[in-house]
């Protein structure tokens, strides 16, 4: 009889930890949702870019995600008509509260205020960016909320 | 009550879901620990099956002051830490909490200690957690003075070292009974260290080996320390905790390669050269070579966790005590053996969940100090763990660490608890974003390490505790069987008119065996914990202990609820005390073997095999019986072989060739050992004739066929079974009867040797090999007898052919009176 009392409580044993560790793994996967919340709901400046051949703004753009690519590549976020321009040159890219810009090892490299870049930099408004021979003006407006590009 | 429970599961995303957290898990540790302590209560009522016992209270105190402890942990961390993270202290919490349980029920007088070391170390916590601010710039700073500390400590060891136990390794520093273990924190330190350097010196590009001298040198300083004390399980963590830090903040794959192939190489040099690595490595090469020497301790380890199988014995209701060092090295197989597979999973995944949050909290670390510290202060605890739990699962060699917050041991439980408060410190960084993580290739590497580690050690547990488990139970070193037989009544054995022979006396728990008739010993045999068993306790021993003919349900039933067979079977055997007796007291100090068998059913009612012994007072003799001169421990009437001699003439009566003798002893079965439930000694090679030796035995088998037409019986000891459902049930001879000689050969025979005026065939030989003598003297009713036909051997290790006669004739006689 005694066996039979105790084998209920091992098995209530055994259920509580159980219950320990599942709420545990339930605590963890509500901290992932909301790792994932947190991530979409992130709200950055928007960035305007404007691209100038011969002193002359020909594209001008506006963005309100975290990762811009340039390139001659025409799928590219800032598609770059030079022959000096790689397919995907460049990247620009929000996190740490600023946008960086980096090199993707492009073939003739980037730079940043006409010097090199080597390692990715954080910019500033009024940055000018030369990929190849075409050069890119940074332009940021802080106070303009982040919205899904249409 | 639903809603309530509803109520209880619900994680609210307000801010407070911190505290909520951690305190609903905390409640769960609590529940499942109270439950712990209630069955430890309860357990001596289990074990001997009756409600009236003493039970056991004292591990209440760990529980209260375990409770006490996390209620005020919980509202400090409250207070202090507000961000912190919910689960690494209920975490840390249960594991501490089933230690202390776990050490209690082992030995009580360590349970309370490590409830002190449990109140010391929450206290270390709360210093940590009200002291250091929270970017832990003091660590940073005084790392050189901290590591050097450390290591004067540690020195202090060689001049003023002892150990609590009194003998062993002189690891410790202590007074007045406290004792701490500076290698312990040393580890912790050795991390702080590490990784203030390397956060500081990572960011300044400096080539790669400039940049580890300092590391290299303190590392070799303590490594040294370690090595002269011998404490070679700390020292390889240190290798393997330095190399996993530096491999995670600088990324580079030849730092793992180069400690792979170090260690690799000291294994081998200890190997060879240094006693306790040979040792060690070899107890895990070949444990079962050795099973009472060196690997000792692996192989009870193993031993218990087989017999903790899949749910466990439940606490309080194995005995996790057998193996060394339960409640320190080996308290992972104590958790195995009272809580099983099941348990065992349950608790390292806990371990698993520290080390993700952990990884977690170095992930998101503000700077790449606190990044390294979280991280280096993971693979401290990983590795360890996994070095010990491994080392009882005999996945790796066994070094002698402690499992962090489970083992025994305070200067293990300070540093286990030291470094939770300061993952907890660095997980509380709520408006500080994540330091850059350039390279976090190596992260991921550590962390598939770890858990491809974690999981083959979920693999090596199920196999010993599952699939290996019932085969290792039965080996004879599992000193379970011996301690259940205290508990669970054996069977009784009882001659054919029901007189006790062997029985069980005394109650639950103090079970032992009372051998009522003492000369029946060299048949009857014993069973005894040190000396283990001989004779029929030995050939009987699965149904005097109730595991065979039992159902196979109940068997499990018992097993599942209290760890031991169901209560053992009464065994009837054909033997009768009253002949017995006789035979006996004729046979007196004489070295030889009497025999008395019905030549029909081939039931044996005699069995004398002297000189005897007392197996009731094994304890005092059992060392010396082994040794005695007289072998009275072998039942000579089975076991001992006789040179035949003349004793085989009269069969052989007639016959021309050597081919015809030999297929008549075969046919008489001479050349194959008797089958009966009874230990017997091997026959001799068929063809064997001018020395043939054989048992008093089969010299009865055989001389059956004279009274009994020719038939050759096959003998029995054992008659029926007293099972639980059935009532008594009839055990058939194990060996077949044959028709060894034709009945006009068999009649012809006895009918020469027939005594005048008597209904009696006999015939005396006498044999020899060298030295040794042997006398026989066959005796039988003859053919025509009408009562019960009989016959009796006699062999005796002297030339006294009168003297066996008159044993022969007196029994035979006094059997056909009624």
């Amino acid at each position: 009889m005694s066996g039979v009392v105790v084998l209920a409580f091992r098995i209530l044993m055994a259920a509580a930890v159980y219950i320990f560790l599942g709420l545990a793994l339930w605590m963890i996967w509500q901290d992932l949702k909301q790792e994932g919340r947190k991530a979409s709901l992130r709200v950055f400046p928007a960035i305007r870019l404007e691209v100038r051949a011969r002193n002359r703004v020909v594209v001008s753009k506006t963005f309100s995600k975290p990762e811009i690519i340039l390139g001659r590549n025409p799928a590219c976020d800032i598609p770059i008509n030079d022959e000096t321009a790689s397919a995907q040159h460049a990247k620009l890219s929000y996190h740490h509260n600023q946008w960086w810009l980096e090199d993707l090892n492009s073939t003739n490299g980037t730079k940043l205020n006409r010097e090199k870049l080597s390692l990715p930099t954080v910019l500033t408004s009024d940055d000018e960016i030369q990929c190849g021979k075409t050069k890119v003006t940074v332009i940021m407006n802080d106070t303009m909320p982040g919205s899904p590009e249409p | 009550m639903s809603r309530n429970i509803f109520e209880f599961f619900r994680i609210g995303r307000s801010a407070s879901s911190i505290d909520q957290r951690q305190s609903r898990l905390l409640l769960l540790a609590a529940l499942f620990l109270f439950l712990d302590s209630v069955i430890l209560t309860l357990s001596p009522a289990v074990r001997e099956q009756t409600w009236n016992v003493s039970y056991r209270w004292s591990q209440w105190i760990g529980y209260a002051i375990w409770a006490a402890l996390f209620f005020l942990a919980d509202r400090f961390t409250r207070k202090q830490l507000p961000d912190r993270d919910p689960l690494l202290l209920p975490l840390a919490s249960l594991l501490s909490g089933w230690g202390i349980l776990t050490i209690w029920r082992l030995d009580p007088a360590y349970g309370i200690r490590q409830a002190i070391w449990l109140t010391v170390s929450l206290a270390a916590l709360a210093a940590i957690l009200y002291y250091l601010p929270s970017d832990l710039a003091p660590l940073r700073r005084y790392k050189y003075i901290l590591l050097t500390g450390g290591l004067i400590i540690t020195g202090l060891t060689l001049l003023l070292g002892t150990n609590p136990e009194g003998y062993g390794p002189r690891l410790w520093l202590g007074c007045c009974g406290v004792y701490l273990q500076p290698s312990e924190p040393l580890k912790l330190l050795l991390v702080v260290y590490l990784s203030a350097y390397l956060g500081d010196r990572l960011l300044i590009r400096q080539r790669f080996f400039p940049l580890l001298f300092p590391t290299i040198f303190v590392t070799g300083i303590a490594l040294l320390l370690l090595l002269v004390q011998r404490d070679l399980g700390t020292a390889s963590i240190f290798v393997l905790i330095y190399t996993v830090i530096l491999y995670m903040a600088t990324g580079k794959r030849r730092v793992l390669l180069a400690t792979a192939l170090m260690l690799a190489l000291a294994g081998v040099v200890g190997y060879f050269f240094v006693d306790v690595v040979h040792e060690r490595i070899g107890a895990w090469l070949d444990p079962w070579a050795d099973p009472s020497g060196h690997s000792y301790q692996i192989v009870q380890s193993l031993l218990a966790i087989a017999n903790g199988g899949m749910i466990g014995r439940g606490p309080g209701l194995g005995s996790p005590a057998l193996v060394p060092v339960a409640h320190s090295d080996f308290i992972f197989t104590a958790v195995a053996e009272e809580t099983g597979l099941l348990g065992t999973t349950a608790l390292i995944i806990v371990f698993c969940l520290i080390l993700a949050r952990g990884l977690r909290i170095a992930f998101r670390a503000p700077d790449q100090f606190r990044r390294i510290l979280a991280a280096g202060l993971c693979a401290y605890l990983g590795i360890q763990t996994l070095l010990i739990i491994d080392g009882n699962l005999r996945l790796v060699p066994l070094t002698g660490v402690t499992l962090p917050f489970v083992s025994y041991g305070g200067s293990s439980l300070l540093t286990a608890f030291i470094a939770i408060g300061l993952l907890l410190m660095i997980s509380s960084q709520p408006d500080e974003m994540p330091a850059l993580l350039t390279a976090p290739g190596s992260y991921y590497f550590v962390m598939g390490v770890l858990g491809v580690g974690i999981i083959a050690t979920l693999f090596a547990n199920s196999w010993w505790a599952v699939l290996r488990g019932p085969d290792l139970l039965n080996r004879t070193d599992n000193p379970r069987l011996a301690i259940s037989d205290r508990y669970v009544p054996r069977g009784a054995i009882l001659d054919r008119n029901n007189q006790p022979i062997d029985v069980t006396e005394g109650q639950s728990s103090a079970y032992h065996r009372v051998y009522l008739y003492p000369d029946l010993a060299p048949v009857t045999g014993y069973i005894h914990p040190t000396y283990g068993q001989a004779g029929l306790e030995a050939s009987l021993d699965k149904t005097l202990r109730g595991l065979q003919g039992n159902p196979a349900s109940l068997i499990w039933w018992d097993h599942l609820l209290y760890g031991t067979p169901p209560a053992g079977l009464d065994v009837r055997l054909s033997l009768d005390l009253e002949l017995q007796k006789r035979a006996d007291q004729s046979l007196g100090d004489h070295k030889g073997a009497v025999i008395l068998m019905n030549a029909q059913t081939g039931e044996i009612l005699v069995m004398a095999s002297h000189p005897t012994y007392n197996p009731n007072k094994l304890d005092e003799i059992g060392a010396s019986l082994a040794q005695d001169q007289n072998t009275p421990l072998v039942n000579r009437a089975a076991q001992g072989m006789y040179a035949s001699g003349s004793a085989l003439q009269p069969f052989a009566y007639g016959l021309k060739t050597a081919q015809q003798v030999i297929a008549l002893f075969e046919n008489l079965g001479f050349y194959t050992p008797p089958q009966i439930r009874l230990p017997v000694a091997g026959a001799m090679q068929s063809g064997e004739l001018k020395n043939l030796r054989i048992s008093p035995l089969q010299m009865i088998v055989a001389e059956g066929t004279l009274s009994a037409h020719g038939l050759r019986t096959a003998p029995r000891i054992v008659l029926a079974v007293n099972t639980s459902q059935q009532g008594w049930v009839i055990l058939p001879a194990l060996g077949q009867s044959i028709q060894a000689l034709d009945t006009a050969t068999a009649d012809r025979i006895a009918n020469e040797l027939a005594i005048q005026n008597q209904p009696f065939w006999e015939w005396a030989g006498a044999g020899n090999t060298g030295p040794d003598f042997s006398t026989w003297y066959l005796e039988g009713t003859l053919p025509d007898w009408k009562g019960t036909p009989l016959v009796a051997v006699v062999l005796l290790e002297e030339n006294s052919p009168a003297l066996a006669k008159d044993i022969g004739v007196q029994l035979l006689k006094a059997a056909i009176t009624p």
